[in-house]
């Protein structure tokens, strides 16, 4: 694990200059769908099939990464075989299974669960077609474009520690360690959590769901709040998406507890407008750039066509959006 | 005695149907229809052959036998019950925890799998869950007497439960011999699932369409009181269709781990489909009644279908309201037809 760290950090940090480059002509051009033609100008997918297969577009993320990658293989000359499994692994699968059949000259996974998806990622790597990745890491993938989790995990959990003044009882939604994103951003909370002896993550653990995620984050951080009725005996709530962030804030809010602070991950613009109201316990959500990442992912595999070397992850800088800074980082999203 | 005349409520049915008039109008409707579905199911396949580029390839074909295994033997499950307990939604035979069932089958033998028990225990453990589950239900419906829709509807939910309760929510991995033999491919190239499917529906059709205890569920579920002056064995022919479904929801759980190499949450998706499916199968039948090889056709109706619209590159986001107003179409149909034939 610290090898694979150590590797990751040399590439990630010659990645992050080039990526500060294309970051600052994104944010400058992101506003209206003006692209920054004029870098990617040789990139090209004229007459190729290239295979978009998402694990569902029902969050913010995903449907944005989704569409940014169907217009964005249009917008160089390919077609796109577009699926959208609706957050059913069955579904997914046989989605696979049939793009395989229809052979596309490359395909690209958005998210799911590895163990689910990783036999049929190999079967077509088997079959002799090139498959990337968005935000899931897979030894059959050929790069995987996503946020710098581990950055994203760190920045989170040192604002969280940070806010809480170094102590105090925190609450975590873990239901979804199997997704790699996720496991990264938990670890490095616990690896933060370590050097600060006085603050605790509560046992057990909570989970957060899918489906009725924002329901039931809700009714478990309601039944939480009355195990502890006293003020201050939890101070924040984390979780590493910021779905189940936006049930626990609002049962936080409608339980009158608002000094407890939650935390999150993925920059919804609801969860962000929760951030921007002074009087919102929403304290920090970290905002990726899910139409960004779509983009930088289809035009690797255009790289990828072209015969370039691809490395093994594509980092896509996140932006941590607290209540200091929350109107800057949604103007930079084109979202405020 | 007494206690079966009691019981006729969960087998009630409505008598006008149970005693259709072969009335020539109904009937060449009926023929109209069969036919008309049997049309309608070459006319797609042909439209999709002729537009959509690898739809008739050999490997294709095996995909859609392959991706249609779970649902169709869940399908077949809820067939078996549908021909003991009559085809009304709403008072005959109904099995609504079969997707619950496949789903807490799946959780059993993954985490068999994970502890390290071998196939023969996972398996044999995913069959007899099913099997309780099967029993839970005939106990509900025959013992109690509660309406099947209710009874199962019920234990659908216990079931969901336990499921939670084992899996906590999470995706458990699960990799046996058995899995990898079972998402390999077979001979042809074909998905073996494929195999297992046309296996399972020969098996079945076999004994449900050809053997005397398949013919006395006939008679159990359109003709309850013939069926019980005749002396059959009613109340012991409706729960071993519960139990025989309860065994393919966990037969299919089996099958649902090795396509998703592991189990996994959200089958409680599956239910509806697969109600669906069953209930469409009856219009491949020549009296519109439910059968094994019918819903296995009206399977393989829906999975061509969604297979189709992936090949024509279709808006994944229109696929399933096409879908939805094609069974619409062919439910209100067969239901139309139904009513004329009383």
């Amino acid at each position: 694990m610290t090898q694979d760290k150590s590797a990751q950090g040399v590439g990630r940090r010659d990645l992050l200059k080039l990526s500060a480059v294309a970051g600052a002509a994104i944010a400058g051009a992101s506003l209206i769908g003006s692209r920054t033609a004029a870098a990617e100008g040789e990139l090209s997918l004229k007459g190729k099939r290239i295979a978009i297969s998402a694990t569902g577009t029902d969050h913010f993320f995903d449907l944005q990464a989704y569409n940014a990658q169907i217009e964005e293989v249009k917008r160089l000359g390919g077609e796109p075989i577009a699926v959208d499994a609706g957050r059913n692994d069955g579904k997914l699968v046989s989605q696979l299974q049939t793009l395989i059949a229809q052979k596309p000259d490359a395909i690209v996974q958005i998210l799911g669960t590895l163990s689910v998806i990783d036999p049929w990622l190999k079967k077509a790597r088997d079959a002799g077609i090139p498959v990337l990745t968005v935000d899931v890491g897979s030894t059959n993938s050929i790069n995987n474009t996503t946020s710098d989790n581990w950055g994203i995990g760190k920045d989170l959990a040192l604002q969280l520690v940070s806010d809480i003044g170094g102590e105090g009882n925190i609450v975590v939604f873990n239901g979804f360690y199997g997704v790699t994103p996720c496991a990264i951003r938990y670890d490095q909370l616990v690896n933060v959590v370590k050097y600060f002896p006085k603050v605790k993550i509560l046992e057990p653990e909570l989970r957060d769901v899918i489906p009725n995620t924002v329901q039931d984050a809700f009714t478990q951080i309601t039944a939480l709040l009355n195990k502890y009725p006293e003020k201050g005996s939890i101070k924040a709530i984390w979780s590493a998406w910021d779905i189940p962030q936006l049930g626990a804030t609002q049962a936080v809010a409608a339980a009158g507890r608002t000094e407890i602070l939650t935390y999150g991950v993925d920059g919804s613009p609801e969860v962000l407008q929760l951030v921007a109201d002074p009087n919102s316990p929403a304290g920090a959500d970290v905002a990726q750039q899910p139409a960004e990442i779509g983009r930088t992912a289809i035009q690797n595999v255009a790289r990828l066509l072209a015969g370039q070397t691809l490395p093994r992850e594509t980092y896509v800088p996140a932006l941590i959006a607290n209540k200091a800074n929350v109107n800057e980082v949604s103007k930079k999203l084109g979202i405020g | 005695m007494s206690v079966d005349i009691q019981l006729a409520p969960v087998i009630h049915f409505e008598p006008g149907v149970s005693t259709p008039k072969p009335s020539r109008s109904g009937n060449l409707a009926a023929g109209a229809l069969r036919a008309g579905s049997l049309v309608a199911f070459v006319a797609i396949l042909l439209v999709f052959s002729l537009t959509a580029p690898y739809f008739l390839s050999v490997g294709n074909i095996g995909n859609v036998l392959g991706q249609s295994a779970i649902s169709g033997v869940l399908a077949i499950g809820l067939t078996i019950v549908l021909i003991a307990g009559g085809s009304n939604v709403v008072t005959g035979g109904i099995d609504l925890s079969l997707a619950a069932n496949m789903g807490l089958s799946a959780a059993v033998y993954a985490t068999a799998a994970q502890l390290g028990y071998g196939d023969a225990t996972a398996v044999a453990a995913a069959l007899l869950t099913g099997l309780l589950i099967g029993a839970v239900n005939a106990i509900a419906v025959v013992g109690a007497g509660i309406v099947p829709l209710l009874a199962t509807l019920a234990v659908m939910n216990i079931v969901a439960g336990l499921e939670l309760v084992l899996t906590q929510n999470t995706v458990i991995p699960a990799s046996t011999p058995l899995l990898t033999a079972l998402s390999s491919s077979g001979p042809l190239s074909i998905p073996a699932l494929a195999y297992v499917l046309l296996v399972f529906t020969l098996i079945a059709a076999a004994i449900v369409q050809y053997t005397p205890a398949g013919l006395r569920l006939y008679a159990v579920g359109e003709f309850p009181d013939a069926a019980r002056a005749a002396g059959l064995p009613v109340r012991r022919l409706v729960a071993g269709a519960f139990i025989a479904s309860g065994l393919c929801g966990g037969f299919a759980g089996i099958l649902s781990v090795s396509n998703l190499s592991g189990s996994t949450t959200g089958s409680g998706e599956m239910l509806l489909p697969v109600v669906v499916t069953a209930l469409l199968g009856s219009v491949f039948s020549r009296r519109l009644v439910p059968t094994v090889i019918g819903t296995l056709l009206s399977t393989l109706f829906v999975g061509f279908l969604v297979n189709g619209f992936q090949l024509l590159n279709i808006s994944s986001v229109l696929v399933s309201g096409v879908q939805g107003l094609l069974i619409l179409l062919v439910v209100s149909a067969t239901t139309l037809l139904r009513r004329q034939e009383a």
